[in-house]
């Protein structure tokens, strides 16, 4: 019974918050460049746009085109399910750890990858031979970081991983955690196509790498893969957030006023998480797609700086 | 507090890791900065804590002097020499930088291995904030003999020099008041004359690459 | 009167600054290294007398014992004769144009400030402030290195300054963990002392205390010139001019010597046993002597052959000391004093040579006994001394230290370090012997010495080398052994 209301709270809530995240980002960047910009709730009314659309799909391409966009959803609401927004919400045990929490993603991004190969447009083969690049040079950061805190609270599961991390405090100001939170920071960045490794807001040839693989989308197909990219990203800022600087802790009451209070400073954690992001981005340019490996050895030195940290201080006080 | 101190050497650890993934003579030059600051930090919260325990106010002209010179006045020095000199191509690396940085985090790895097998270094447990200034030391040596061009040489003495620094401040709370004042006159002076024959060296070979310094063999 | 000693030098060069005659600064440096020598027989004296000077001034950091006065002597009399040379090889250099004669003043400034941070380096028993003093050498001594400012002194003057500040840097390093081991044992004005350091040594951290000495042989090894921390010797004293390499090669390697042989006294002592020290010092100096034996052997430029020369003789004199027997002891320390008169003697002399044939290659120098009548026998003999023959006495200490390494049951190392010294003979017989001979195809050299102070400075020095390898003298043999002793700690 309490499984079932921890997925129903869960899924509320990732699915509401995500698509605002990128409306904030993109407020942010266009305050900066004195602009407007669009309302940030702007992505809700475009997923309800291009819900009403029908799509179209190309004679040429295959049923992988077809059932790409649903698995990738799927596999994105599936990741999210694995990182709870609140620690309070969450039942003793949840199944699935660290290692399926990746291979979820992996399985949602292959599919990406070759869907875009089946169009056999130029644009799709290009944005999934830098995809495969990217996400091969940043998948030993994320394990190696998330391997490093399983190691500290002697678990994999990453419910566990938050309880842990819960009684410790907070623990930033401690070098494996500081170490670990910018390389997951830098991971987040890369995963999620933004600036400096991918740049979400031009359909320029030279430089695009996700939006080159969803070209071919249109109507619902697309809203299911630019709402899984959303939850994509906000299942990662998740994991960050809770892992990192855990709140429930703090919380002093019971019943349903914590949970709310939870939730309600899980949203300003992610939040404050998503100014970072839009600040990097506005003060960053774009890198060329060979520096990209330079990014991600500093992400990787990051996340095993962190791990020979715990090492060396020989379990002192992690 | 040690908790504290840790986080500090291993984030001017990672700006050494930072200096080793730069392509631009410019960008080493705000890394040193950076890394610098990250002293003055690390070398001023000991002044204060130096200050209310023992009434001792020398570290903390220790760190004014890191300020001055290591944050304003060297990296100012550098930059002035650097735009002196006419020839600037900027790639000056031996492997490429993903190489690099992976054998820094090796080195990083070594020196834990080789103090962790000493006794003493703090008592049983090994002193996570020496480990980290000894490998600044290295990567410092490492960048030197990474790097061609002339500035990147005296950026990795200072670099080593900074590790030498944060190692002194961790393991002993700071040297005696005399021998620190030494080595920042020594430090000046050496960079002074090493930026004087950045110059020189760049008006006699028209280049301040050190692979032309070849003439003397055998 | 001792703080006097290093107040001279600093005089000097503010009379430099001030008086920009050329005449009145040969006079002015002339008076200081008198002045300075005078001193330090006054200094020595005390020594003989008292076992130790040490003055209560700026909280008493100088201290001046055996081993430091023997070196100190060293310095200060090699400065004086380099000083009396320097008159006559500045003189002719400005004459042929290599220099500007606003320059003597900077050549002077910067070897009086040379001088001087060798002597800090020899006066103090802070082992903080001798590593400032000796990394000051290297720098007063960069643009000395780099006096010429052509491409290939420029290029010595920057490797000696980028591979000997980042040497002496890791020194600093065993400098601060010789500090952490001793946190806890010594009270914090005592802090790097180091005589309070070798009262407590028993009670040391050994295993910091090992780590230390690694990084200060390395770091202090690369001042000295130790393979294969060498590399920027040979550059160095070849390129400076002659009066400068010979105070590099016969005073400033001494001085970095003498920073490890004070780090090898608290080890041995700490750890009980000379064998960490001893086989880290035997495998450096067998590797130098190594390196240099293979480099005189293919070697073109005279300089550089004498250069390597040095590199060999610090190699022997490490050996002496890893050895650790007071027999090697003191054929190490008497070493030290033979070669460092030696070897300035033959840099001089070889600054003659350069400025009558004007090269350093020697397939191009030919009849030096005629051109240079009294150079030309005193290099000639120099190398005699240099390569070890009897009855110079660079012979009778190297004599020394095999017997020791033989009665310390070391025959790999005797018969090695036998077995170099020959090739190391041979190297210099066939490369620099045939400059001697032959006729000189340019008709245009004079024969005859142009600088006469100088040649009979070179002439008194070969005069004192064969005078000490036939018999020592009992004041010296005493000096030696009151030396030797401290290091062994008796």
């Amino acid at each position: 019974m309490k499984i079932l209301l921890y997925i129903v709270i869960q899924l509320f809530v990732i699915m509401m918050v995500a698509p605002l995240l990128n409306g904030i980002i993109k407020k942010i960047k266009a305050l900066s460049q004195k602009r407007k910009g669009a309302p940030i709730f702007q992505m809700y009314f475009d997923l309800y746009k291009l819900c009403k659309k029908s799509s179209v799909v190309s004679d040429v391409s295959s049923w992988v085109f077809k059932v790409t966009p649903y698995i990738v959803f799927a596999t994105a609401i599936a990741a999210a399910l694995l990182v709870p927004v609140s620690t309070m919400i969450a039942p003793e045990q949840l199944p699935g750890d660290i290692i399926m929490f990746v291979s979820i993603l992996a399985l949602g991004r292959f599919f990406m990858m070759i869907a875009a190969l089946d169009t056999a447009s130029t644009f799709g083969g290009m944005g999934s031979s830098r995809e495969a690049l990217i996400s091969s040079l940043t998948e030993p950061s994320i394990l190696v970081s998330l391997f490093t805190v399983g190691l500290i609270s002697k678990s994999t599961s990453l419910l566990q991983i938050m309880n842990v991390m819960k009684d410790k405090g907070v623990p930033l100001v401690h070098p494996v955690y500081i170490m670990i939170f910018f390389a997951l920071l830098t991971i987040i960045i890369a995963e999620t196509s933004r600036i400096p490794v991918d740049d979400p807001s031009t359909h320029l040839e030279l430089t695009m790498v996700h939006e080159a693989m969803i070209l071919e989308y249109s109507g619902r197909h697309l809203a299911l893969m630019e709402y899984g990219a959303a939850i994509k990203q906000l299942t990662f800022i998740t994991l960050l957030v809770n892992i990192l600087i855990p709140h429930d802790q703090l919380i002093a009451l019971t019943g349903i006023s914590a949970v709310m209070l939870s939730l309600t400073i899980y949203l300003i954690k992610v939040i404050g998480v998503c100014i970072i992001i839009a600040i990097a981005e506005v003060s960053t340019v774009k890198l060329k797609l060979f520096s990209i490996p330079n990014l991600a050895a500093l992400s990787f030195i990051l996340s095993v700086l962190g791990f020979l940290q715990y090492f060396v201080l020989g379990g002192r006080y992690v | 507090m040690s908790n504290f101190f840790d986080t500090l050497s291993v984030l001017i650890l990672f700006s050494s890791f930072i200096l080793m993934a730069n392509k631009m003579t410019k960008s080493y030059i705000k890394t040193f900065r950076i890394q610098s600051m990250l002293l003055a930090l690390a070398v001023g919260s000991m002044a204060i804590k130096s200050i209310i325990e023992e009434g001792r106010f020398d570290v903390l002209v220790v760190c004014l002097l890191i300020i001055i010179l290591k944050v304003i006045y060297i990296p100012n020095l550098l930059n002035k020499a650097y735009a002196k000199a006419e020839y600037k191509v900027e790639k000056d690396f031996i492997l490429n930088i993903p190489i690099l940085v992976l054998v820094c985090c090796g080195l990083v790895v070594f020196c834990y291995f080789c103090l962790s097998t000493i006794d003493g270094i703090n008592d049983g447990v090994i002193n996570v904030q020496v480990v980290n200034s000894i490998s600044v030391i290295l990567i410092g040596l490492f960048f030197m003999i990474s790097r061609k061009k002339a500035i990147g040489q005296i950026i990795g003495f200072l670099v080593i020099e900074n590790g030498i620094f944060i190692t002194a401040m961790f393991s002993t709370q700071g040297m005696p008041f005399i021998v620190d004042m030494g080595i920042f006159i020594d430090m000046l002076t050496a960079v002074m004359i090493l930026g004087i024959m950045v110059f020189k060296i760049n008006e006699e070979f028209d280049s301040i690459d050190i692979d032309k310094l070849n003439n003397l063999k055998g | 009167m001792g703080i006097f000693l290093v107040s001279v030098p600093v005089i000097a060069v503010l009379m430099f600054i001030l008086f920009k005659n050329s005449r009145i600064q040969h006079i002015i440096s002339l008076v200081a290294s008198s002045l300075s020598i005078i001193i330090a027989v006054y200094l020595t004296r005390n020594v003989m007398l008292f076992h130790s000077v040490s003055y209560s001034a700026w909280g008493g950091i100088f201290y001046i014992d055996y081993l430091s006065i023997i070196v100190l002597d060293i310095v200060l009399l090699i400065s004086l004769i380099v000083s009396i040379y320097s008159i006559g090889y500045m003189e002719t250099e400005i004459k042929h144009g290599k220099i500007d004669r606003s320059r003597l003043s900077l050549y002077y400034i910067l070897m009086y400030s040379f001088i001087f941070t060798m002597v800090l380096a020899l006066t103090v028993k802070n082992m903080g402030i001798m590593w400032i003093a000796i990394e000051g050498t290297t720098l007063s001594s960069a643009f000395l290195v780099g006096f010429y400012n052509d491409k290939c002194s420029l290029e010595a003057a920057w490797k000696y300054v980028i591979i000997c500040s980042v040497g002496i840097a890791i020194a600093m390093l065993g400098i601060i963990f010789l500090h952490l081991s001793s946190i806890g044992v010594l009270e914090s004005q005592q802090f790097l002392d180091w005589t309070a350091l070798y009262d407590n040594a028993k009670s040391l951290k050994s295993p910091i205390v090992k780590l230390a000495f690694i990084f200060i042989l390395i770091g202090f090894g690369t001042k000295t010139g130790l393979a294969p921390m060498h590399t920027w010797l040979p550059d160095a004293h070849s390129q400076a001019p002659s009066p400068i390499s010979a105070l590099l090669s016969g005073v400033l390697l001494n001085s970095a010597m003498y920073g490890i042989i004070r780090a090898v006294a608290i080890v041995n002592r700490n750890l009980g046993s000379s064998i960490y020290t001893g086989r880290l010092l035997i495998a450096l100096g067998i590797l130098s002597i190594f390196t240099a034996a293979i480099c005189i052997l293919a070697q073109k430029d005279y300089k550089r052959l004498l250069a390597y020369s040095s590199i060999e003789h610090m190699g022997i004199i490490a050996v002496g000391i890893g050895i650790f027997t007071p027999l090697s002891i003191f054929g190490a320390l008497l070493h030290m004093i033979n070669h460092s008169l030696t070897k300035s003697m033959l840099f001089l002399t070889s600054g003659n040579i350069l400025q009558k044939y004007d090269t350093k290659q020697i397939s191009k120098i030919k009849g030096a006994l005629k051109l240079l009548p009294v150079s030309g026998i005193v290099f000639l003999l120099g190398l005699f001394a240099i390569a070890g023959m009897p009855p110079f006495s660079v012979f009778a200490s190297e004599f020394n230290i095999i017997v020791s390494i033989f009665v310390a049951k070391r025959f790999f190392v005797g018969s090695a370090f036998i077995l170099l010294l020959a090739i190391i003979f041979a190297g210099i017989a066939v490369n620099l012997f045939k400059i001697f001979y032959g006729n000189n195809q340019e008709e245009d050299l004079q024969r005859g010495e142009t600088n006469i102070p100088g040649t009979v400075a070179i002439v008194v020095l070969l005069v004192v080398i064969t005078i000490t390898g036939l018999f020592i003298p009992n004041e010296l043999k005493d000096l030696i052994t009151q030396a030797q002793n401290i290091i062994i700690g008796m």
